[in-house]
């Protein structure tokens, strides 16, 4: 427990994150996400490799009308640009940042990182069908009161819930 | 729990709070303009449109006018503004012209016989937080005085005041100035009401 | 008055150069708060360490508090923000998607990217996960989810007016459940790394 002493206490963390959305609200009219910006990535790169494809497919076609405007150059895409440099930036500061996987204790390191990439496939395709992630729907969403961030806390922590028995072998 | 924690989380009951009591005390709509605000409002000096502007703009037909005549119907039917739409300064704020005054798409101009009417409408709409109102400057008679009759200016003045002559001379044959004001010679242009659009909606998020 | 952007107070250049600093900020704070540790993040679920749910909650709180009041005075028009639309259906359905990616992959995206740029192998496969993921979905969108995920169009739903009290009402009550909510937890985690010994 003694490395956990170093990381911000975690209301301080939380009540500056929330300092922070108000910001991106106040400013940009938007909140804060990730996943978009993922999802930025993915429709650039198939627009880049196939415009016309692009254009009709009803998943990209509504992104990539304006010709001039690459799909990347968006405010989510510069938000996750600072994420990173932010990241970064605390990690060296605090001494963290280091080549590392972190695992529970009872299972191989190859095993952990099948299922992280299990895990990612997943939440990429439950982030686009539930319109948002974690940050950008639910914590963004909770921030203005929608109805949907609120939808969204039930069935991740709800849902987490209930099938975490089944898979403590991972983490405990 | 820690000391720093029960100090973060009561800030947040505090806001909380705070919050619930001028929610409850407060039943006013949120998107009225402060009064502090309506003073800087007020004296801001861009909230004229001269009558010179106008007559460029209506002979340039620019669609992103709404004119907005303040007088009663009757005034109206006699003489107006080209494309006006006449809204008697007691209807201004009805349900059914919201849709005219307050938008972002169109610049809004009301006038009436002088620059009274129009001033009245104009703080009513700042006061509720439209954009984009403006007052035109001196009403009709300003309108009638520059654009319909305008004067040649004496021989000593400058020459800018020439060049301006000579676009209100043009400005007048376009609007049939110096013939009769009884009649009206323009044709009405009732706009039909324009839905408020924003001008660039937020972007999707996380979505 | 804000939103600034959408108001078209503010240039497009200026908008990204702020979207870039408030990202700074926020990956700063989820880093700095242990977001990027697989294990502090999964613990929510184990009750060894509640790390998520104290940032969650009070990120959420603070700015809901603070949007509130910016609006209550006049300063922010939150109609005029992106304010998600409720879709309750493919919510739900994504929502329970993922959970599991939460369970079996230990991050969701945001905290995924900054533990991958910050040396954590486990997210970078993570993040190469949920790009796959996300191409997936759009090769097969048309055919497998597009109803779905237009389903369940409920519109722009204010959570306090669905349940017919005000704003400040359900801030109040949010706030009360979630303060209650960290007391809970300050027990249990205690409990659960007094019962078994957690190496974070």
């Amino acid at each position: 427990m003694e490395k956990s002493k170093t990381y911000m206490n975690s209301y301080l963390a939380g009540i500056l994150i929330g300092v922070f959305m108000i910001g991106a609200y106040y400013f940009s009219g938007e909140g804060l996400g990730a996943s978009g910006a993922l999802k930025a990535v993915v429709v650039a790169t198939v627009d880049g490799v196939n415009h016309d494809y692009a254009k009709d497919a009803h998943f990209f076609s509504a992104r990539v009308q304006n010709e001039e405007q690459s799909p990347a150059k968006s405010w989510l895409v510069f938000e996750v640009l600072g994420v990173i440099a932010g990241a970064i930036l605390s990690a060296a500061l605090a001494g963290r940042l280091k080549m590392e996987i972190i695992k529970g204790p009872n299972i191989t390191n190859n095993k952990r990182l099948i299922f992280a990439l299990i895990g990612g496939l997943l939440f990429g395709i439950g982030s686009q069908l539930g319109r948002g992630c974690t940050s950008g729907m639910v914590m963004s969403g909770m921030g203005v009161l929608s109805l949907s961030g609120f939808i969204g806390l039930i069935a991740i922590f709800g849902g987490g819930y209930i099938i975490a028995y089944f898979f403590r072998k991972l983490w405990i | 729990m820690k000391k720093f924690d029960v100090i973060y989380v009561g800030l947040l009951l505090v806001g909380a709070f705070w919050a619930f009591v001028i929610n409850s005390a407060n039943d006013e709509p949120i998107d009225r303009v402060q009064p502090c605000d309506l003073l800087d409002i007020v004296s801001q000096t861009d909230k004229y449109m001269t009558t010179d502007e106008l007559a460029r703009r209506l002979m340039s037909d620019d669609p992103t006018l709404a004119l907005i005549d303040l007088r009663s119907k009757t005034e109206y039917d006699k003489y107006s503004l080209t494309g006006a739409t006449n809204i008697p300064l007691e209807n201004v704020l009805d349900d059914e012209y919201v849709d005219i005054i307050n938008q972002d798409i169109q610049t809004v101009v009301f006038y009436g016989n002088s620059s009274d009417l129009a001033a009245k409408a104009w703080m009513l709409t700042k006061r509720l937080g439209y954009q984009n109102s403006y007052i035109l400057k001196g009403g009709l008679n300003r309108w009638v005085e520059t654009i319909l009759r305008p004067r040649e200016p004496q021989e000593t003045a400058s020459r800018v005041e020439f060049e301006r002559y000579s676009f209100r001379k043009a400005a007048s044959s376009y609007f049939g100035g110096g013939s009769a004001l009884g009649e009206s010679t323009t044709t009405k242009r009732l706009s039909a009401p324009i839905k408020r659009k924003k001008k660039s909606a937020a972007g999707g998020g996380c979505d | 008055m804000g939103p600034l952007f959408p108001l078209g107070l503010i240039g497009d250049e200026l908008n990204m150069l702020i979207g870039f600093i408030i990202g700074i900020g926020f990956g700063f704070l989820l880093e700095a708060a242990g977001f990027t540790n697989t294990r502090k993040l999964a613990g929510v679920f184990y009750g060894y360490d509640f790390v998520v749910l104290k940032v969650f909650f009070s990120a959420a709180i603070t700015a809901a508090i603070g949007l509130f009041l910016m609006n209550h005075y006049g300063l922010i028009d939150i109609k005029a923000t992106f304010y998600p639309k409720t879709f309750w259906i493919p919510t739900l359905v994504g929502g329970f998607i993922m959970a599991f990616g939460f369970i079996i992959g230990g991050f969701c995206p945001g905290t995924s990217i900054c533990a991958a740029v910050t040396g954590k192998i486990d997210a970078m496969v993570f993040v190469l996960g949920a790009i796959i993921g996300i191409f997936g979905y759009a090769f097969t969108y048309e055919s497998i989810w597009e109803d779905l995920r237009n389903s369940g169009a409920m519109g722009r739903v204010n959570i306090a007016e669905w349940i017919g009290v005000s704003d400040g009402t359900f801030i109040l009550l949010l706030t009360i459940v979630a303060a209650i909510a960290f007391f809970a937890v300050s027990v249990i985690q205690k409990k659960v790394t007094e019962k078994n010994d957690y190496q974070l």
